[in-house]
């Protein structure tokens, strides 16, 4: 059951001030309806229908054409009525200068309703084309990636899901959310509609893992110096990688594996934020429980320099250990705001630090995330087929400066 | 109903003499037109009516009545249109007696009909601006529309009155209700019944017996100058029903080129890069023809035969003869900025006596802007930063001073590019601080 009418009518009556809003009306069914989402906060619709015009006489004046809906949440102000073409045989041609015009739109009171006068020039066929911004018809964005046996790739798929709570019948509507093609799938009232919009069939993905003390703090009473170790799959957004055609719009992904066997495991779930082209993109997954890192500080020296300012030597000390029988890489942040703060008080700004001999040779340490957050790559070798399991052991000696 | 009513008075004074009170024996002269001069700055309406009265040679009264309308009584002018030199306007009486009447003594010496204007201030009409600007698809030129707004929330329907509107902020020390009461109508509050029902009567007479000239193919809307202000003239006669609005195209530009810049300026816009399309109101623009007033302004950008798509909207403030237009769209997904600290240095450290404590000292700090461009064309970035402190900023990429605590700089990013502005910040902190601004190195 229809619930919701729009209507666009070509009122018979000639252009009158003691025109009484009784109809007798043609009714243009719809030709055609877009349903455009690729504004992040606003719906707009266009649909196309073809209106019959009278020719402008002295005697009837212009026409009317009565645009109105019932139970749809229509902004009454942003309704755009363009004619853009005439019939002219079987075939529809655009407009001439000056050949049919909008004169004006009048708003009646209490009504969803407008009321436009048109002009035309000859009696004609009319191609018009009514746009408007309409409330609750929104669209989100979901993810479902599917990774290979070994995690090197991910099939990843990209969702539209459409929700139509605007009260009006979108079936069969054109569809746009701003990415991938256009779908003739706009849904009905009330229903929700999922659309594959995107498919990326061989993805490379790195599976990172990372241990950040400051942002998860003690794993347990138990294991005081460990901490949970983070895992990630990163992607890139770009055209090597199978993707690049458009930012990945934020929403939530479903990470599975492919377990080898038909079938898949359920790995995780994460919301992946807005990543433009060539951006990396992140999807937590969960916590690693083979990658095993504690942290210790081995050293600890204040070093005065004037009055109350010093510096302040800190020997970081990690054990890692790797359960998995696959290698790893696994990065440690350290936030060295934090460290400094339990030293003194810090001021205001990032803190200054210099790295000093004694910190392990061959890791990576990296500052592209901010010079205050360096990250130490450590890479672990996979779990020996025989024998017990090998702590790496990775120092990060430091000097933090000018505290007081 | 007619509320207002321009009476030959002989007769009428005559029987009121004769019975000791006024006996309305009187023929009405018809209004030949009503101009409507709308002001969208206050509710008010200037109404000028024109009629055809018969005078006698000699001393002539006319009677002006407005019941249960809201009409400014001290607005209410008199002048003849025709044989001016042979008419003088004598005296205005307001009868103490008669609230909301005016009786005006003539003199005359010349016998027959004539032409006169009667004006006044009033309210109940409204009228307002919005503007849609439709790009194609390649987002290069626009079609700029205006449009004017008449509302009617005056509960009565009015047919064909020829409408002006004013753009411009006039000065009102009183409110019309306010001086309607001094001529003894107690004025309602705003929001009362009663204030409605007259602002109904008022406009309802405004629009009663106008011209009733009509336009076929559509309305111009002749702009012109007016002091300080602007006015916008609605060609012919429009006819605006009960409680309706009406909605005419008043400013029409096609091909408008404009620019497009990004933005980014945290203090303002928030931490995103905003899009910004730059046009003028000028000729070059095919505009110019009148400033814009305040209104709402859609940009959407037609896709051929794909639809529209909504890119944003803003509140346009008014904008001058030649002055620019802005209009924010707000963030956009394919223009990204990332700002990433880098290595922090302190020195110069100053200290106060025993014991001895920081007190001042200088700090640089590194950071780099990238931003990235997703797009297939290039873009213009303008980056604005806001420092507080005794700063110095130095930048290998040509920076200037907005004001004395605001760095700008502007460059381009190629299509698909990305661009990395690097600053280094030079802090004079504590006591070491001896000034509150920004210096450029």
């Amino acid at each position: 059951m229809r619930k919701t009418t729009f209507a666009l009518l070509l009122l018979l009556v000639p252009v009158s001030p003691a025109a009484a809003r009784v109809k007798l009306a043609a009714l243009p069914p719809r030709e055609r309806v877009e349903i455009q989402l690729d504004h992040g906060r606003y719906t707009l619709v266009e649909e196309e229908r073809v209106v019959p015009l009278l020719a402008w006489s002295a005697e009837a004046g212009n026409n009317l054409v009565d645009f109105s809906w019932a139970n749809a949440q229509v902004d009454k102000d942003s309704v755009l009525f363009r004619p853009v073409a005439v019939r002219e045989g079987d075939a529809f041609r655009p407009l001439r200068d000056g050949e049919v015009k909008v004169v004006n739109v009048a708003y009646p009171p209490n009504e969803n309703a407008l009321v436009f006068e048109v002009f035309s020039k000859e009696a004609c066929a009319a191609k018009v084309r009514v746009s408007y911004l309409i409330r609750n018809l929104g669209r989100t964005f979901a993810y479902r990636a599917v990774a290979d046996r070994d995690e090197q790739f991910l099939a990843l798929k990209t969702y539209l899901v459409l929700g139509n709570r605007s009260g009006e019948e979108f079936a069969g509507a054109r569809v746009w959310a701003g990415i991938g093609p256009r779908i003739d799938a706009g849904p009905d009232d009330g229903d929700d509609v999922r659309l594959l919009v995107d498919r990326a069939t061989k993805v490379p993905v790195r599976k990172t893992f990372t241990f950040d003390w400051y942002a998860h703090g003690p794993l347990s009473a138990e294991k005081p110096f460990a901490s949970r170790v983070l895992m990630h799959y990163a992607l890139r957004n770009d055209e090597r990688n199978g993707l690049g055609r458009f930012p990945l719009p934020s929403g939530k992904a479903r990470v599975f594996l492919d377990d080898g066997k038909g079938g898949e495991a359920f790995l995780g779930e994460d919301w992946v934020s807005l990543t433009p082209l060539d951006g990396l993109a992140r999807i937590f997954l969960g916590e690693a429980r083979d990658v095993v890192c504690t942290r210790t500080i081995e050293r600890n020296e204040r070093r005065p320099v004037e009055g109350n300012l010093f510096h302040q030597e800190i020997r970081l000390r990690y054990e890692i250990e790797n359960f998995r029988d696959k290698p790893a890489t696994l990065d440690i942040v350290e936030q060295l705001n934090r460290l400094a703060a339990e030293y003194g008080t810090r001021p205001p700004g990032d803190v200054e630090w210099e790295l000093l001999d004694g910190t392990t040779d061959g890791i990576g340490l990296s500052t592209g995330k901010g010079g205050a957050l360096p990250v130490l790559s450590v890479d672990l070798a996979p779990r020996p087929k025989e024998g017990a399991v090998g702590k790496r052991v990775v120092t990060f000696h430091l000097l933090l400066k000018n505290l007081w | 109903m007619r509320r207002l009513l321009l009476l030959p008075a002989p007769l009428l004074l005559l029987a009121a003499l004769a019975a000791g009170k006024n006996v309305d024996l009187v023929t009405l002269p018809d209004r030949a037109s009503v101009q409507l001069t709308i002001y969208n700055s206050e509710d008010l309406t200037l109404v000028r009516e024109t009629r055809q009265i018969a005078l006698k040679r000699g001393r002539n009264q006319l009677q002006f009545s407005w019941a249960n309308t809201l009409i400014d009584p001290t607005s209410v002018e008199f002048r003849p249109l025709e044989r001016a030199d042979e008419i003088e306007l004598v005296d205005t009486r307001f009868p103490g007696s008669k609230p909301q009447h005016l009786v005006w003594t003539i003199d005359s010496r010349h016998e027959g009909q004539v032409k006169v204007e009667v004006s006044y201030f009033t309210s109940g009409i409204t009228w307002s601006m919005d503007y849609v600007a439709l790009t194609d698809a390649r987002e290069e030129s626009l079609a700029f529309r205006g449009y004017v707004r008449v509302s009617n929330g005056s509960g009565e329907e009015y047919e064909d009155a020829q409408v002006r509107l004013i753009v411009g902020r006039i000065n009102l020390v009183e409110k019309i209700a306010a001086l309607a009461q001094r001529r003894g109508l107690p004025a309602p509050a705003e929001k009362s019944e009663l204030y409605g029902e007259l602002k109904k009567q008022s406009a309802r007479a405004a629009f009663a017996e106008a011209d009733a000239r009509d336009e076929a193919a559509g309305k111009e809307i002749v702009k012109e100058g007016l002091s300080e202000y602007f006015m916008f003239t609605v060609s012919g006669t429009e006819t605006i029903r009960n409680g309706w609005s009406k909605r005419m195209e008043a400013v029409k530009a096609d091909g408008v080129k404009f620019a497009t810049v990004y933005r980014l300026r945290a203090h303002q816009y928030g931490p995103r890069p905003v899009r910004f399309f730059l046009w003028k109101n000028d000729a070059e623009s095919g505009l110019g023809g009148s400033p814009l007033p305040d209104g709402r302004l859609r940009v959407l950008r037609a896709n051929a035969d794909e639809g529209l798509s909504l890119l944003g909207e803003e509140t346009v403030s008014y904008v001058p003869i030649k002055a620019p237009i802005e209009v924010n769209l707000g963030p956009d997904d394919r223009v990204s900025c990332e700002t990433v600290a880098g290595a922090t240095r302190r020195y110069d450290f100053r200290f106060d006596h025993r014991p001895a404590r920081v007190v001042g000292w200088t700090e640089d700090a590194k950071w780099q802007d990238r931003v990235r461009n997703s797009r297939d064309r290039e873009i213009v970035f303008e980056l604005q930063r806001v420092e507080d402190g005794d700063v110095e900023h130095s930048s290998e990429m040509e920076t200037t001073l907005f004001d004395y605590r605001t760095i700008e700089t502007r460059f381009v990013v190629g299509p698909r590019g990305e661009v990395a502005y690097p600053s280094t910040v030079v802090r004079r902190m504590g006591a070491s601080q001896r000034q509150q601004r920004v210096a450029l190195r």
